[in-house]
């Protein structure tokens, strides 16, 4: 029976600040060919996202089969990596401006706090996007290699890449667009998890480095964990756009928001997030989660306890983190 | 890899075919294969090995963010693989969220900024004009040897006061700070007060409390009721403590971000205040109105702490003396109206008075009412009190009235002010975008009112500007000798010749009619400063200059450094990467970056850790660098060499005395020792020794010692570290508890939270008391022009990063409104030229709902080399001043740290249009 590690990103929690997706950069997308991947990043929403478009580029599952995909255009949809002219811009005389050698036509975080609505109602929130390890993964199910298997002992999903031959039918299906193209291996390649350091103990580099304290990580089956209380338990955790069909294993805190003005500039009670955009990408529960957690704040303004809340407050960055195999203690690292 | 082979290498493989288009699954495969081959997983095992290295050391990002965080850096084979941050911080107590993992995107990126081709690697010679871009590698001899030459003939031609060594905001620790500051003072060279040049002070703070930076541990924050963001964004600002707002939400807070755009802070907050830009003031006295209509005043706290209660001469408007009442009376004893005895009483605490505590005694001060005194002729004089003053101030800003000005309802008002005053922890933060309007002063003097009606101080809150901590002991290290210490603001005023900008920008008539003042006052008291002779030393002719970016900060870009550098005989710039003022040095000397030398920092009050940069073992430095103290100390030698070629042994400051026996003798310049001087003869040789002295002289980091610091990468500050209050172990810091629970009078003119200035230039324009005013842009041009900080940088550090420009557009781009940006028919990512009568630039339109029309918004800290020319944003802000920051010697407006004035940003006018190219 596989075990299955995962993770809950705390979206009111979430700050934007994009430490994570440097973080995975460095620990693993700054060579190689990945350059041009972000395995974890963080994209503003609503927006096109990362890479642009990707809630329309298809892939996921329509009941047993699996729905056509799109991949994503490398300059127009990802954005190819700029590099920049700092010795003729720094260095030499009738030096042009320093910029891109060639200009950006998309990126990660191109639509960065752009949102939607009109002033003074405008919105927006980030959402932090990496593999959702899922336990029904499209991208497993579309490889005519067989290179892509969960593990037994963490429902971690990979990319064999001995055996990836590059034939990209998995970008094409995951619907989240979290399987990236390496041109120069020639394999698929995308988040790992972090497996090498969750072996060792010590916490996804986009989970251990997040300095807003929004994720939690976690098995599935700890009674103790996080994952447990927040999906299970408290229910207050949802799957993004769970009608892709892969059952991920990343879960939301959807977010709150400050409530809209009215024509006076008065405040309503209506908060500026539309419910139905919201519904569109984490279903109709949202609906009684925000309800949920509005009521636990309310208890704390009453000077009630709410273990909801202090979980997900986290008084100890490193109880945030239980990679335990026993799921019996908090993980020292 | 570079972009070429990654372009190539796609091209290879077949663009078409790897990137883009439909694919359509073929059908699922049902069944995995039992037990796949796992031997593989070993590559990215490995990789992961890799970038853990073989070595390991730890450093925090010594900048002006004020951030303060430990990292552990991983190094292989000499060169940096990876950072990540050391998460390692104790827990204060069981409900107070802990520090951890204290970091940012910044941080995190260092390294790649460390190998980026902007790094200085060697010294280098312009062989061209200043700015043209032709260099000449040079040795360090020779460079040093040069600047010795030019120093000298600099200090010998015009005197000590024409050398300016002058360390900027990019280096704020106390380890890398000492070199420049420490051979700066050996050598009696002139430096600016780093604060005021950047515009961070909080003067309006200064005003209640004779204090600029008070407040809080940022853990604070989760203890509070009621908190409101004015003027600040810490969601991007203070990335590092953001999780405390966020926390505090969860655990109950309410949270109001008062701010023009809807910020990420805003989008965190419970409730978004959408302030117009630049009428924060009137918002304030809204307030005000709202605390003192509605009776959230908290009397005892009123009349106990603060200057409500004083009695003020309505014939003269100025608080009622001692001297006004006896002949040879005393200037600074002041006065309440004593309800008990019915007759005015010197107030215990105010600095005449004999009794140095704020306990009132058998006294009950009147907060309110008409008096007589009889004064020194025996005439009666009419007094009221401040409360009275104050009152009536407020009383011509109902809310209901100022919403035409801010924009913000009335509703809002009345709830901030009842959740002001129920509130049993308040906290209103000020951001350090206020006092770059000229109403930031009056905004922040209100607010700290605010905060003292409702009685918010020490555990109950109150303001929070910037906590710091008092290290003490570095004195013999930094300042071995007096120093020529400038103020920042009025220095670069000067220097940059700002006054022309300011006349251009701003009609006087329109200055008189938004701020009550026009150029001709500020040139006025600007003379009057110059008068003083205390503060400006006149314009340098040698600048060695560290880690500042003077010409990307400084307004009217171009015509400041014109200004400047053209009675500059030497210009050197000491940094780790090539910024917009090094590109017109005449020599540039390569430093360290964070990671390549020993440093200390523990100033900064946002936490009570203090941090230690340890590189890792057998770092190899990148290039030919140095760190400062091993460049001061080369300059040290060099300089003494020069002067001794020169027969100079020592050459006499009579600006500064010292007592030799019993005669004034003046303080000698000695050019023959200065290198031993400068390494405390022979101790200090480099910069681990200078961090291993820190740790042992500094008493507020008592016990620990360096091996404590050098097994984790910080140490924890002792109970001492508080100005105004015990830096308790287990619970968050708080300002103010030595006055408000022990008494102890405040560091203020009055002794007690001053609310009443009385000082001429005060009275001449109406602010005596917090009033509003403001905006001061001039209808010459349509848009407010604001550009609040970034995401991407610590000012212009890290904002050339190539890893952040990904995670960006690539390139700078200004917010517009939709709206605003269709009515000149501007479209996503066109290209802008953005300007005004002052100057110009180009760059792309982003279109953003979270700004308000009517304004064009850009983060700041651009380079200006990364626009078209090199004209920056700074390129259109005009030249400004606040009139009252130009006061001097006057109680505790007296120019030192904690009383200095901003270069105001944020009050010019521009137009845009799009560019057709």
């Amino acid at each position: 029976m596989t075990r299955q590690l995962a993770m809950v990103i705390d979206l009111n929690k979430c700050i934007g600040c994009q430490t994570c997706t440097l973080a995975c950069k460095s620990q693993w997308t700054d060579r190689k060919g990945r350059e041009f991947m972000y395995w974890n990043h963080v994209e503003t929403r609503p927006g096109q996202g990362y890479p642009k478009g990707w809630e329309e580029a298809g892939g996921g599952w329509d009941g047993d089969v699996l729905k056509p995909g799109r991949l994503p255009r490398l300059r127009e949809d990802y954005g190819i990596p700029a590099s920049f002219n700092y010795e003729q811009a720094l260095f030499h005389e009738n030096a042009p401006a320093l910029k891109s050698e060639q200009p950006m036509q998309w990126g990660p975080n191109w639509d960065e706090d752009q949102g939607a609505g009109e002033y003074p109602n405008g919105y927006f929130f980030y959402l932090p996007r990496l593999c959702n390890h899922c336990t029904n993964p499209a991208c497993r199910a579309a490889c005519p290699r067989q290179a892509i298997y969960k593990r037994e002992e963490d429902g971690i999903v990979l990319v064999d890449q001995e055996r990836c031959r590059g034939y990209r039918y998995c970008v094409a299906a995951c619907p989240y667009k979290k399987i990236y193209f390496n041109p120069l291996a020639g394999k698929a390649e995308k988040c790992i998890f972090c497996y090498p350091r969750v072996e060792k103990g010590v916490p996804q580099a986009c989970a251990f480095q997040c300095v807003g304290r929004a994720r939690h990580v976690a098995f599935r089956d700890d009674r103790e964990g996080a994952i447990w209380k927040l999906v299970e338990e408290w229910k207050v955790a949802l799957p993004l756009k769970a009608g892709f069909g892969t059952q991920p294993n990343v879960f939301y805190v959807p977010p709150l928001s400050p409530p809209t003005f009215d024509a006076e500039g008065k405040p309503t009670q209506v908060p500026r997030i539309p419910d139905a955009y919201l519904e569109g990408l984490f279903g109709p529960a949202v609906h009684e989660v925000l309800a949920r957690l509005n009521a636990e704040i309310a208890r704390k303004q009453a000077g009630q306890t709410s273990p909801l809340l202090d979980m997900l407050i986290a008084f100890r960055h490193g109880n945030m983190f239980r990679l335990d195999r026993l799921g019996e203690k908090g993980n020292a690292a | 890899m570079d972009r070429r082979d990654f372009l190539s290498t796609t091209a290879l493989c077949g663009l078409g075919l790897a990137f883009g288009g439909p694919l359509t699954s073929l059908a699922a495969y049902a069944a995995p294969r039992a037990a796949p081959p796992r031997a593989w997983e070993d590559a990215y095992r490995q990789e992961f090995l890799d970038t853990r290295g073989d070595a390991q050391g730890f450093a925090f990002h010594c900048s002006n963010c004020q951030g303060n965080c430990a990292w552990r850096v991983f190094a292989k084979d000499g060169r940096v693989t990876r950072e990540e941050q050391a998460a390692a911080y104790p827990p204060l107590n069981p409900r107070i969220p802990d520090a951890n993992p204290r970091g940012c995107n910044k941080g995190t990126v260092h390294s790649k900024e460390m190998y980026q081709g902007d790094r200085l690697l060697h010294p280098m010679k312009r062989v061209g004009a200043r700015g043209e871009g032709k260099w000449r590698r040079i040795a360090w001899d020779e460079a040093l040897a040069e600047i010795a030459a030019g120093t000298l003939d600099t200090v010998t031609r015009h005197g000590l006061g024409a050398l300016m060594v002058y360390c900027g905001t990019g280096i704020l620790s106390q380890g890398r700070r000492a070199g420049p500051l420490r051979l700066g003072s050996l050598l009696g060279a002139q430096r600016l007060y780093p604060a005021s040049a950047v515009g961070d002070m909080f003067t309006g703070a200064s005003l209640a409390y004779g204090l600029a930076t008070v407040g809080h541990s940022l853990d604070a924050w989760f203890e509070c009721d009621t908190i409101l963001l004015w003027g600040i964004n810490p969601l991007v600002t203070r990335i590092p403590d953001a999780h405390y707002i966020t926390e505090a939400r969860y655990n109950g807070a309410n949270i109001f971000a008062i701010s023009p755009d809807y910020s990420p802070s805003a989008k965190a907050s419970t409730q978004w205040v959408a302030v117009k830009p630049g009428t924060d003031a009137y918002l304030a006295m809204s307030l005000l109105h709202v605390l003192l209509r509605d009776g959230h005043v908290d009397e005892t706290f009123v009349r106990e702490q603060t200057d409500l209660p004083f009695l003020v001469r309505l014939d003269t408007g100025d608080l009622l003396r001692h001297r006004d009442l006896r002949q040879g009376g005393k200037d600074d004893l002041y006065y309440a109206w004593d309800e008990t005895t019915g007759k005015p009483a010197p107030m215990p605490g105010t600095p005449g008075h004999f009794k140095k505590t704020l306990r009132l005694g058998e006294i009950r001060p009147a907060l309110s009412g008409r008096f007589e005194v009889q004064g020194l002729d025996g005439k009666m004089i009419p007094v009221s009190t401040v409360f009275d003053l104050v009152r009536a101030e407020a009383a011509k800003y109902p809310p209901e009235e100022t919403q035409k000005v801010t924009g913000v309802h009335p509703e809002l008002v009345l709830r901030m002010a009842a959740d002001l005053a129920k509130a049993k922890k308040a906290i209103i933060n000020i951001g350090f975008s206020l006092h770059k309007y000229v109403s930031g002063t009056m905004t922040t003097w209100a607010a700290a009112l605010a905060c003292a009606l409702t009685g918010h101080a020490g555990e109950r809150g109150g303001i929070d500007t910037e906590n710091n901590w008092s290290l003490g002991g570095i004195g013999p290290l930094s300042s071995p000798k007096p120093a020529r210490f400038a103020s920042g603001f009025l220095s670069e005023w000067l220097n940059g010749g700002m006054q022309e900008t300011m006349r251009r920008h701003y009609p006087d008539a329109h200055l008189r009619a938004t701020a009550g003042y026009d150029s001709t006052d500020v040139e006025r008291l600007t003379q009057e400063r110059l008068e003083r002779g205390n503060s400006y030393f006149g314009k340098p002719k040698t600048l060695l200059l560290f880690a500042d970016n003077m010409f990307r900060r400084n307004k009217s870009e171009s015509h400041h450094r014109e200004a400047l550098l053209k009675d500059l005989d030497l210009f050197v710039a000491v940094n780790h990467r090539m910024d917009s003022t090094a590109l017109w040095a005449d020599i540039v000397l390569p430093a360290t970056s964070h990671y390549e030398a020993w440093d200390i920092r523990g100033e900064l009050g946002y936490h009570r850790f203090c941090n230690v940069t340890v590189p890792p073992a057998n770092l190899k430095r990148v290039g030919e660098v140095r760190s400062e103290w091993e460049i001061c100390l080369g300059l040290a030698k060099s300089i003494s060499a020069e002067a001794a070629r020169q027969g100079i042994e020592a050459i006499p400051d009579p600006d500064f005395l010292t007592q030799q026996g019993d005669k004034a003798a003046p303080v000698m310049r000695d050019m023959k020792r200065l290198p031993d001087d400068y390494t405390m003869e022979g101790k200090l040789l480099n910069d681990a020794d200078v961090v291993n002295w820190l740790m042992a002289n500094v008493p507020q980091i008592k016990p620990w010692t360096s091996e404590d610091a050098k097994k984790n990468g910080f140490v924890v500050l002792n109970q001492e570290a508080g100005f105004t209050s015990p830096l308790y172990a287990n619970r968050p810091y708080n300002s103010f508890e030595r006055n408000v629970y022990l008494r102890q009078p405040y560091k203020t003119a009055s002794g007690r939270q001053q609310f009443f200035i009385d000082h001429p230039v005060f009275k001449k324009i109406g602010w005596r008391v917090p009033t509003a005013i403001g905006p001061l842009r001039p209808p010459s041009f349509p848009f407010a022009f604001y550009t609040p900080h970034t995401r991407w940088g610590i000012h212009s550090q890290w904002r050339a990063n190539a890893q952040l420009l990904r995670l960006q557009r690539g390139e700078p781009y200004i917010w517009l409104n939709p709206a605003t940006a269709k009515d000149r028919g501007v479209a996503e990512d066109d290209r802008v030229r953005v300007f005004n009568d002052i100057g110009a630039f180009r760059a792309r339109a982003k279109l953003m709902a979270a700004v308000p029309p009517g304004c064009v918004v850009t983060d700041h800290a651009w380079e200006p080399f990364m626009f078209e020319g090199r004209a920056g944003k700074n390129s259109l802000v005009a030249g400004m001043m606040s009139l009252v920051e130009l006061v001097d010697g006057w109680g505790h407006l007296s120019f030192d740290p904690n009383w200095d004035g901003n270069m105001i940003a944020h009050e010019s006018s521009v137009d845009f249009e799009k560019v057709v190219s």
